[in-house]
């Protein structure tokens, strides 16, 4: 059984407009998708801006609301109008956010900001609180007398292992991490991502990686996920993913990925004009007439690709 | 729950109390602090505040030793009596009665309207605002139409008629009346800067930590956009001392008898008195400008402090 199942999700924003605001439209952010996440994996989930991850991990938290499809938990559906009130999901699955200076409250305190879910979820007396408090600030590696500061004197780097604390305070099963490493520099984004596979380690964690780089991924998960404008075209292991990618979108996704050979950096500069090309002739073949992805087939058994049906 | 992490820190009850105790003296300033010290570069908002606080003090305190009915009995051997000589101060006015006294009664009542009017109305639109604004959607709507109904309705005509109607109303009755038509001001303000605020991961974090909705409202927003409030109230509170001040003076505010600001500006709606009587009206009239402008300085020495304590 695995911890987190989600099947066939769907989140649509209605778009309104007109005399009556009535809806004339709507955005498929998120249009069925299908996957499970296992106790202590980590699962990647990939793509583009705009491609529907935020909303997906978001929709998992029960910050937005699902149009259609279920989410398990433990085998158990989460009711959606329940999902915010059950306090034993809620403890057990936390998010990492996107943005960590606009993820901390600026009029509050780390104390304040660390121990909110402390507060909520278990009884602590107030040396209890402050203890625990100190225990995650050292976890993630910043020191006691960050206690009393505010989240503006810290670093990016910093407020980030802030968001982390946060979000193991209560120790979770699983955390939604919305790229929790993109707004920083290479080095603090080895830091912080070596430090998420050590506290994984150290507390049977599982993530959901959600990342629009595919190299940040390859180090983090062994599960991969790639979604394009609301669907998935790609899923399957890491060795699936990198080395046999069979759908154009996760082929251009790969050549994206900066070239640090100095001597073969001509030859990927053509690799990369050639995927371009090929996404742009060969769209019929990816994608439906409405420009949204097939349904996933099996290629192999841990491997599932987008490809037009054939009959 | 707290031992199921492993103990990676070995931080005692002793390192506790003193790493508490460092953190403290290593604390930023508090927003109370801040206001101190712009209050201390600032000395026209120092002086504002002073002038504005013994004022309201003196003026309560010193209308407690004066005999309203007593005061505003008719004593046709003092009419329009001179300034400045022994028995009246500031003269005194066609009937004979004193206007030094009245203009300190006169001045607690208006004042004490004002501060009544500004807190209801303050409280009711900051609730209004931050309720419509965070949770949007359907309640939002309702709760705008009902603003937009308040907007539409000539608002000075309805206090008038209504004020007509009620056969008999005192100063809280009237501070009451006024309050229902000056909280969509600030309820406006409020619910744009709470719609904004609402957007932001700080909210979306406060929620998966399981805070509830009114906490977040009250406790996590409310303090972000607390400087918007402070300054403003404070602003509002100047405008509200002409509310009733002018209507007062247009002869619908507090009823006959009540000496307050605006009757005895309303004093000047005889020529004569404009140029011959000057002492009826010229005192009050000061005093409006003076109290209004020392209050909008310390408003704006508020709007500085908040905006230094945001960096
Ligand atoms: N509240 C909303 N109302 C309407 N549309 C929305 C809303 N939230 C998201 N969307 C739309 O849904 C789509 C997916 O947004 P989402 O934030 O999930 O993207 P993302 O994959 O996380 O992108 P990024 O990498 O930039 O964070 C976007 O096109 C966005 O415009
Ligand atoms: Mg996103």
């Amino acid at each position: 059984m695995s911890l987190l199942e989600v099947r066939n999700l769907k989140v649509h924003y209605p778009i309104r407009g007109g005399f009556w605001n009535r809806i004339v439209d709507v955005v498929k952010a998120v249009d069925g998708i299908n996957f499970s996440i296992e106790q202590g994996q980590t699962y990647g989930l990939v793509g583009e801006s705009g491609s529907g991850k935020s909303t997906t991990g978001k929709t998992i938290v029960g910050l937005e609301r699902p149009t259609s499809g279920q989410i398990f938990y433990q085998g158990q559906e989460v009711q959606q109008n329940k999902l915010r009130n059950s306090v034993d999901y809620q403890r057990n699955v936390q998010m990492i956010f996107q943005d960590s200076l606009s993820s901390l409250n600026p009029q509050k305190r780390i104390l304040d900001i660390i121990a909110e879910p402390l507060r909520n979820f278990q009884n602590l007396t107030a040396d209890q609180e402050k203890l625990r408090v100190l225990q995650l600030l050292d976890i993630v590696g910043l020191s006691a007398d960050s206690l009393y500061k505010y989240p503006r004197q810290f670093s990016g780097g910093q407020r980030q292992r802030i968001g982390i604390a946060r979000a193991v305070a209560t120790n979770p099963k699983l955390i939604i991490a919305d790229e929790p490493v993109s707004a920083l520099d290479l080095s603090v984004q080895a830091q912080i991502l070596n430090f998420m596979k050590k506290i994984q380690r150290e507390l049977n964690i599982s993530y959901l990686f959600i990342s629009h780089d595919l190299g940040v991924v390859r180090h983090m998960c062994q599960q991969i996920a790639i979604m394009h404008r609301g669907r998935l075209v790609e899923v399957g292991t890491r060795d699936d993913i990198y080395n046999h990618p069979q759908h154009i979108y996760t082929k251009r996704l790969l050549a994206a990925i900066p070239e640090t050979n100095v001597n073969s950096r001509q030859e990927h500069r053509q690799k990369r004009l050639e995927v371009e090309r090929i996404y742009n002739e060969q769209q019929a073949k990816y994608y439906d007439s409405n420009g949204a992805a097939f349904a996933l087939q099996p290629v192999s058994m841990t491997h599932f690709v987008a490809l037009a049906p054939t009959d | 729950m707290a031992a199921k992490i492993p103990e990676v820190t070995q931080i005692s009850e002793s390192d506790l109390v003193r790493l508490t105790q460092e953190a403290r003296q290593e604390a930023t300033p508090t927003f109370g602090k801040i206001i101190w010290r712009e209050f201390k570069n600032n000395r026209l908002a120092l002086t504002s505040l002073v002038l504005v606080i013994t004022f309201i003090l003196f003026v309560i305190i010193a209308a407690l030793f004066i005999n309203t009915p007593k005061m505003m009995t008719t004593n046709i051997m003092d009419y329009y009596s001179k300034p400045f000589n022994k028995n009246f101060i500031l003269g005194a006015d066609s009937g004979g009665r004193s206007i030094a006294k009245q203009l300190i009664v006169g001045s607690r009542n208006s004042i004490c309207i004002a501060i009544g009017l500004t807190v209801i109305s303050s409280t009711w639109g900051i609730c209004w605002g931050m309720i419509s604004g965070y949770f949007g959607g359907k309640v939002d709507l309702v709760m705008q139409r009902v603003y937009d109904f308040m907007m539409i309705l000539p608002m000075l005509m309805t206090i008038i008629v209504i004020v007509t109607i009620i056969p008999t109303y005192n100063s809280v009755t009237l501070t009451l009346i006024l309050s229902v038509f000056y909280w969509m001001g600030t309820s406006r303000l409020i619910r744009s800067r709470v719609l904004a605020e609402s957007q932001k991961d700080y909210v979306a974090a406060s929620k998966t930590s399981g805070t509830s909705n009114w906490k977040i409202i009250f406790r996590e927003i409310m303090p972000n956009i607390s400087s918007l409030i402070i300054v403003d109230t404070t602003l509002s509170f100047a405008e509200n001392i002409g509310v009733e001040t002018g209507l007062s003076y247009l002869g619908f505010g507090l009823p006959l008898g009540t000496p307050s600001l605006g009757t005895l500006i309303a004093n000047a709606n005889d020529p004569e008195n404009i140029t011959t009587y000057w002492w009826t009206w010229l005192p009050a009239a000061l005093e409006i400008i003076i109290l209004c402008l020392a209050i909008s300085y310390i408003g704006q020495a508020f709007r500085h402090a908040t905006n230094a304590s945001q960096q």
